[in-house]
C-alpha cells in the first residue's frame, strides 16, 4: 500500500452522487477549515478548522426522559431547555465547547461533532465505492470545503491516489493561501473551480476579511503554471454587492488571456443558509439581501455567454 | 462577606445600541466613587483591552467624578461600542494572511490584571451573557447589568432601555393610527421584537390597536381579518395591527417559504426543511408586508405596511430609563462591594435584587399564554393571535 495514503486530515462531509461540481456524477469531499469569512458563505458549519458541536434536536428524546447533557461532566449552561411544546433540549454554541468523548455520551446521538479525522486511504476508500459510476458517467472526485488547500498534503494526497485509479479530479477553491499549497495540489488536479467573488482588493477584504491580492496572484501563476489544466471561475452573485456588469466585465478581463479558463459562472446568491446560521448560533450578517432577479442573472450570463463566443439562450 | 480590597473597577458594554446607557454609567461611577474606588471604562465592549496598543490611554476611558459631571444621562455616547464582544473568538489575519479565529481570553484577563482591575460591570444582553458566564469560570470578577428594548431577558422583570423604546413605539403608533383614520385605510406597523413580544403588546395596547401580533403566539391570519372586517365599519373606517418582527403566522394565503434547495440538502449535513406548517418570518422589515398583503386578498379595505423596526433603538432615554439607569449602575457596584460576582442585577419592583447569571443565561422573557396583559388586552377588545 502507498505510504502517502497515511496521511490524516479533517474532514466535514463526504456526499456521493453529486452532479453539480464538475462534469459527470462526482463524489464531494467536504473538508473543513476556511482561511476567507464570506459574509454570505451558506456552510457556516465548515468555516472553523476545529471541531465544532453538530446537534440534532430531532433526535433528542427530552429533559425528562434523559437529561445527561444538563448535568457535569457536560459544561454547565451549554444544554437547556425552554418553555414550549417540548421538553427537548436546546444548545448553546458558546457554552457547548465539547469533546467527541463527551458527545458520545448522549444516547440518542442527537449531539456530534462536526469535523472527523480521517486518512486519505480512509477518503479514497470511500470515493472508489463508485469508481464505475464516474466511468460511465465522465464523472470523478471533487475536494470541497471549507478551503481544501488549507490542507495541501492530505488533499493532494487523496487526489494522487484517485488520479493513479484513473478518476477524474477537481477541487473548489477560493484560493486564498500561500502558492506553494496551491501548486503542491494542482499537480495531481484536472480541473480547478475557482472563485472571483470581487476585484476592488477593499471591497474585498471588506466582505470576505482579506484582500484579494494574493489570491488574482495565485490563479495567474496557475493558469500560467499549469497550461494543460483546466480552470473554471465563478462568482457568487449578489445584488448589492457583485451582482453588476463592472464585475462581470473585469473578471473577463482577468481570464482573457488564459485560453485554459474554459468557463466563468454565475452562481445565484440564496438565503439557503440562514436557518443554519441560527442553528449555529451565529449571525448571519446578510439575512436582508436578496437573490439576483431571473432577468438581472440572464443578462449578466448574456455578457460571459458573449465574452466566450457562445449563443445566448433564453432558460 | 465584605470585600476590602477593591481599588478599580472597570465599565464594560456589550454589541449593540441602546439609547441612555451614560445613566448606568454615572450611577455606577457615583457609587464607586464615594467608596473611594477608581472607575474606568473599556473602549468598545473589551477591544480596548483586548488591543490597547489601538487605542489612546491603553484602551481606558477615565470615568473620574470631573468626567462624569460632563456626562449627559439621556444619551449613550460615553464609551463607543463592538460589533462583537468575544474575546474566545477573535478574528485576526494570521501570519500566512488567513483568516482565523483566536483565544485572547487570557489577554484580556492578564490585561484587566495589569491595568489594577479588580471587577467589571458588564452591560449586556444575548450573547453577552454566555461570553460572561465564560469569562467568569476564568477568574473574571464580574457583575451584570441586563438592557435589551425588547424586554426579553430572564431573571429581570425591566431590562433596561425598554421603557425608551415602548414610549417611542406608542408614539410613533398613534400617528399611524392618525394616517390610517385620514387616509380611511388599515395600517400594519411592524415593531421590535425577534423573540419576544413584549413591546408590541404594551405598545398595542397602549394605542389601542386592533390587533397585535406576538413571536410567542401563531396568529391564524384569516381569523385576525373576521376581527378586523368586525370592527371596521362606515363609522370608523380605519384599523391598526402592531405586529412584532419575530411574528409567525397560520392560514396564510400565497406563502411561499424559502425552500431548502435540494442541492444544497444533498451537499450539506445540516440543511433540512422545517416540518412545521408555520410561516415564521426570519427577517426583519418583512414581517409586515407579509401580513399586510395577507390581509389584503381577505379585505376589500386598503392596507398598508409600515416598519418602525430601528427606529425605536436611537434617541434619548425616557425620564424612567434614565432612573433605573440610575438605580442599575448604583445597585451594581453594590453587588462588588458585597462580593456578589457573577450575578446579574435584576429589578423586581419594588426591589433591586442580585441573582446567579446562569439564571439569565439561555432563557427568554416571553409573553406568556395567561400573562396579564394578554387578559388585558382581550377586555380591550385587541385580538392576540387566535
Amino acid at each position: 500500500m502507498e505510504e502517502y495514503l497515511n496521511i490524516k486530515g479533517r474532514v466535514l462531509n463526504i456526499q456521493r452522487y453529486c452532479g453539480e461540481d464538475g462534469p459527470g456524477t462526482r463524489t464531494t469531499v467536504f473538508v473543513k477549515g476556511c482561511s476567507l469569512r464570506c459574509k454570505w458563505c451558506s456552510n457556516p458549519e465548515s468555516i472553523k478548522l476545529k471541531y465544532e458541536l453538530d446537534f440534532n434536536r430531532k433526535l433528542c428524546k427530552g429533559a425528562a426522559a434523559c437529561g445527561i447533557c444538563m448535568k457535569a461532566p457536560f459544561p454547565e449552561g451549554a444544554f437547556y431547555v425552554v418553555d414550549g411544546p417540548d421538553d427537548k433540549v436546546q444548545a448553546n454554541w458558546d457554552l457547548a465547547n465539547i469533546t467527541e468523548d463527551l458527545a458520545e455520551l448522549c444516547p440518542t446521538g442527537a449531539i456530534g461533532i462536526f469535523g472527523k479525522e480521517m486518512t486519505a486511504r480512509e477518503v479514497l476508500d470511500e470515493v472508489l465505492k463508485d469508481e464505475s459510476m464516474y466511468r460511465n458517467t465522465g464523472g470523478g472526485v471533487t475536494i470541497s470545503g471549507g478551503e481544501c488547500l488549507l490542507q495541501p498534503d492530505f488533499v493532494a494526497a487523496i487526489l494522487r491516489g484517485a488520479q493513479e485509479s484513473g478518476i477524474h479530479t477537481a477541487i473548489e477553491t477560493a484560493g486564498n493561501v500561500p502558492w506553494e499549497y496551491m501548486e503542491k495540489v494542482l499537480q495531481y488536479v484536472d480541473l480547478m473551480q475557482h472563485d472571483n467573488k470581487l476585484m476592488d482588493p477593499e471591497r474585498h477584504k471588506k466582505w470576505t476579511g482579506v484582500s484579494n491580492k494574493r489570491i488574482l496572484e495565485n490563479f495567474k501563476k496557475a493558469y500560467e503554471t499549469f497550461p494543460d489544466k483546466q480552470f473554471i471561475t465563478r462568482t457568487p452573485t449578489i445584488p448589492g454587492i457583485n451582482a453588476n456588469e463592472e464585475h462581470i466585465r473585469a473578471v473577463l478581463d482577468f481570464i482573457k488571456p488564459y485560453k485554459n479558463v474554459i468557463d466563468y459562472e454565475l452562481l445565484p446568491y440564496h438565503r439557503y443558509g440562514l436557518g443554519k446560521y441560527v442553528f449555529l448560533g451565529k449571525v448571519y450578517e446578510l439575512k436582508d439581501f436578496e437573490s439576483p432577479s431571473p432577468e438581472l442573472l440572464a443578462h449578466l450570463r448574456g455578457i460571459i455567454n458573449e465574452a466566450f463566443g457562445r449563443e445566448n439562450q433564453e432558460k | 462577606m465584605i470585600m476590602k480590597d477593591i481599588k478599580r473597577v472597570a465599565i464594560a458594554l456589550g454589541a449593540g445600541f441602546t439609547p441612555g446607557i451614560n445613566a448606568i454609567i454615572i450611577g455606577a461611577a457615583i457609587t464607586a466613587h464615594r467608596q473611594g474606588w477608581q472607575v474606568v471604562g473599556i473602549r468598545d465592549g473589551f477591544e480596548g483591552l483586548l488591543f490597547p496598543e489601538r487605542y489612546p490611554n491603553n484602551g481606558l476611558i477615565d470615568l473620574g467624578p470631573e468626567a462624569i459631571g460632563k456626562l449627559n444621562p439621556l444619551n449613550s455616547d460615553a464609551m463607543g461600542t463592538a460589533s462583537m464582544v468575544d474575546p474566545f473568538n477573535v478574528r485576526t489575519i494570521n501570519e500566512l494572511e488567513m483568516v482565523e479565529e483566536v483565544d485572547l481570553s487570557d489577554s484580556l484577563l492578564g490585561n484587566l490584571k495589569k491595568e489594577g482591575i479588580d471587577a467589571v460591570i458588564a452591560i449586556m444582553m444575548g450573547r453577552g451573557l454566555s461570553i460572561l458566564h465564560r469569562l467568569n469560570q476564568k477568574g473574571l470578577q464580574s457583575v451584570c447589568i441586563p438592557r435589551s428594548v425588547e424586554n426579553d431577558m430572564a431573571a429581570t422583570a425591566v431590562t433596561f432601555g425598554f421603557n425608551t423604546a415602548l414610549s417611542f413605539t406608542i408614539e410613533m403608533l398613534d400617528r399611524a393610527m392618525e394616517a390610517a383614520k385620514s387616509a380611511k385605510k388599515v395600517g400594519v406597523i411592524e415593531v421590535l421584537g425577534s423573540r419576544s413580544g413584549w413591546l408590541a403588546l404594551q405598545s398595542g395596547i397602549a394605542v389601542l390597536a386592533d390587533a397585535v401580533v406576538l413571536p410567542e403566539h401563531p396568529c391564524d391570519v384569516q381569523k385576525l381579518a373576521g376581527h378586523l372586517k368586525s370592527r371596521i365599519n362606515r363609522e370608523r373606517p380605519y384599523g391598526l395591527v402592531v405586529v412584532a418582527e419575530g411574528a409567525s403566522f397560520t392560514n396564510l394565503p400565497g406563502a411561499v417559504s424559502e425552500k431548502i434547495n435540494m442541492l444544497k440538502k444533498a451537499l450539506s449535513p445540516l440543511a433540512s426543511e422545517d416540518d412545521s406548517n408555520q410561516y415564521v418570518i426570519s427577517r426583519s422589515g418583512k414581517a409586515a408586508t407579509v401580513l399586510s398583503h395577507a390581509l389584503q386578498q381577505m379585505m376589500t379595505d386598503d392596507i398598508f405596511p409600515l416598519v418602525l423596526g430601528p427606529w425605536s433603538r436611537g434617541g434619548h432615554a425616557t425620564a424612567v430609563d434614565r432612573q433605573l439607569g440610575l438605580v442599575y449602575g448604583s445597585a451594581a457596584i453594590r453587588a462588588v462591594k458585597s462580593g456578589q460576582f457573577s450575578t446579574m442585577v435584576s429589578f423586581m419592583p419594588p426591589e433591586m435584587q442580585f441573582v446567579p447569571l446562569i439564571q439569565s443565561l439561555n432563557k427568554v422573557r416571553t409573553v406568556h399564554d395567561e400573562s396579564y396583559f394578554i387578559d388585558i388586552a382581550h377586555l380591550l377588545g385587541i385580538f392576540t393571535g387566535s
